[in-house]
């Protein structure tokens, strides 16, 4: 199972670029942990696990980032995200239009916060 | 040659002109100006006055109410009042400005929207739009023509349609309309009466051609006319209310043979949700990188662009045309409440679709507009109370099918998509089908109601504009659209009142 420090660190090399994804764990709260609101985040999350019962930290680990997490799972995600757009696989919430993979990025932030 | 009033003129006096125009507004004006320095002599009968003034108003009291499967019934019993003007110069001494072509695909006949189609196209329309351009001396719309500027790509199903304003509106520079509005008058071939009330179109004997007009002024003079040709200009509610009060010879009302007269009446509505702590509203939020300028101008003299559909996405969507319309936020989302959550879906959004350290992109109103599908129930009748001057009041029954809704849903759902498949943003649509009615913010675009069709058992006018079985009567205006798409229609009716006056001046022998 992932830890939500992993989580966060990965979503924080997302946000810094690719360089800082290769890094290690950082030392600091980093920056998308902002953006993504701990309380804020984690309700877009309970939001999407209530339409998605059952859904498990490591089933979600599994579904977004099935080699780990790496810098190349951000290219992953994208497509995924792109591809869930496409097919209509949307998750909505208070009107937002997400990806579905995106809803389950929040879940498994709520999952591990 | 003057701006006449008619209420000093003698009693029972007789207007006669070649061509008379009912209606002083912005069709009637364009094509009274088509004629300038021929040898056509043009009457133009306006209602009101040089200024706008409330006992003039009261004449468009009527009533209306809007109506949509599922939502609660709204009366809407100031709009009659309230959404046009009846004074030289017409709605266009409240217009903003904005020039807007209809869409080559609002032309078009889309099998998945019940009588769309016109009976002429884009192309054909396209010389008389550059023409009322230059008139209003803005650049031309040629279609498809890219973007004016730096544009965000959503895919096939949408595109940067352009938006330009005019400074000759009265909402715009007033002084440069009021030459718009009343220079034309002083042409020797040109005679404007003001104060002119058409109360009746007087059909002869065979019912088959217009023989003079009732004219009734508030001062109790009475007027009747003589003209080879007329045309009704008087706006897209009161040409229907004309012709169907004139109901002496025709009982139905003059070119309603086919009970078609009120009915198709078409509108345009804005959506959108004000966002507050507890609710999200209407927006989009960004990626980062996208360019704006093209969508968020300040400036009413410059460029504007919206997503519009494309006939592609409409077919794809089982959608009409629809618009979203991206304005600047007043400000950062007030803390607390549902402003965290839109930060974080913006964060989220930027890392998946921005490059390394952009940051979040801009998050931004947006309001939307689908069309309003064409829809017999959709109507103008008469009401049996009347006027001052014996003219019945109008009420409107401002329909929408579930078609409608179901359009508008579907472009929703279609460009949240199109913009998270593209990673150029995500949007947010709080607004409720139930509540769509509620929250609709009318325009002052009336359409539809004398619908121009080759078959006069499917339209009141003919692809010219002349009403079915009358010789010499024709409609101007924003009446006559078969299908109303999204654009503000002040520049569509323009250009087909210059195609209208084009082909009346051969028959009228309009010489230099």
């Amino acid at each position: 199972m992932i830890a939500r420090r992993d989580l966060i660190v990965f979503l924080s090399a997302l946000s810094a670029g690719a360089a800082s994804a290769a890094m290690p764990v950082l030392a600091a709260e980093p920056s998308l942990l902002t953006g993504l609101d701990k309380t804020a985040g984690g309700r877009i999350g309970q939001a999407w696990l209530k339409e998605n019962p059952g859904a498990t930290a490591a089933a979600l680990t599994r579904r977004l980032a099935p080699k780990g997490w790496s810098p190349a799972t951000l290219e992953r995600l994208r497509l995924k995200v792109a591809d869930d757009f496409r097919q209509g696989r949307v998750f909505r919430h208070r009107g937002w239009r997400l990806a579905d993979t995106e809803g389950a990025l929040f879940g498994l932030l709520a999952l591990t916060a | 040659m003057a701006l006449i009033d008619a209420q000093a003129l003698p009693d029972a006096s007789r207007i006669e002109a070649d061509l008379i125009i009912v209606g002083g507004g912005l069709a009637g004006i364009t094509i009274a100006r088509q004629f300038l320095g021929t040898s056509v002599r043009i009457a133009v009968l306006e209602a009101g006055g040089r200024d706008i003034d409330m006992d003039a108003q009261e004449f468009y009291v009527g009533s209306a109410t809007v109506r949509a499967p599922g939502n609660p019934d709204r009366e809407l019993n100031n709009y009659p009042v309230q959404s046009r003007t009846r004074v030289l110069g017409g709605s266009g001494m409240v217009w903003g400005g904005k020039c807007v072509p209809l869409d080559p695909s609002d032309f078009a006949e889309r099998p998945w929207i019940p009588h769309s189609g016109w009976p002429i196209t884009r192309q054909d329309l396209q010389p008389y739009y550059d023409r009322a351009c230059d008139l209003l001396e803005i650049p031309h719309f040629p279609p498809n023509a890219p973007p004016a500027g730096p544009a965000i790509d959503v895919g096939p199903d949408f595109f940067s349609a352009p938006r330009v304003f005019t400074r000759y509106s009265g909402g715009t520079d007033e002084d440069a309309f009021d030459r718009f509005r009343t220079e034309f008058a002083s042409a020797p071939n040109v005679d404007v009466y003001l104060h002119a009330n058409v109360t009746r179109i007087g059909l002869n004997a065979a019912g088959d051609r217009v023989e003079t007009l009732d004219i009734a002024c508030l001062n109790g003079r009475r007027h009747s006319t003589a003209a080879k040709s007329y045309i009704l200009a008087t706006g897209g509610i009161e040409n229907v209310r004309l012709l169907l009060a004139s109901n002496d010879r025709a009982p139905a009302g003059v070119g309603n043979g086919h009970d078609l007269v009120g009915r198709f009446f078409q509108a345009h509505v804005v959506y959108a949700v004000d966002g507050n702590a507890e609710t999200e509203g209407s927006a989009i939020q960004l990626s980062p990188g996208q360019p704006t300028a093209l969508y968020i101008n300040l400036k009413r003299g410059g460029p504007q662009s919206v997503f519009a559909a494309t006939l592609e996405g409409q077919k794809r969507l089982n959608s009409g045309n629809f618009t979203c319309t991206l304005y600047a936020n007043a400000g950062p989302p007030a803390p607390g409440g549902v402003a965290e959550e839109t930060a974080a879906i913006g964060a989220l959004a930027a890392t998946l679709d921005g490059k390394a350290g952009q940051g979040r992109g801009p998050l931004v109103g947006c309001f939307l507009m689908a069309e309003h599908f064409p829809n017999p129930d959709s109507r103008i009748t008469l009401r049996p109370e009347k006027d001052a001057l014996g003219l019945p009041h109008i009420h409107m029954d401002w329909t929408y099918s579930a078609a409608d809704l179901d359009g508008l849903e579907h472009a929703v759902d279609g460009l949240a998509d199109a913009l998270g498949a593209r990673g150029k943003g995500r949007l947010c649509w709080p607004g409720e089908r139930s509540a769509l009615v509620a929250i609709g913010n009318a325009s002052r675009h009336h359409m539809g109601a004398t619908r121009m069709h080759p078959d006069p058992k499917r339209g009141v006018v003919d692809a010219d504009s002349k009403v079915h079985g009358l010789a010499n009567l024709h409609i101007a205006g924003s009446s006559v659209f078969p299908t109303s798409g999204i654009a503000n229609p002040t520049l569509t009716l323009l250009a087909l009142a210059i195609r209208l006056a084009d082909h009346l001046k051969p028959q009228l022998g309009a010489t230099r």
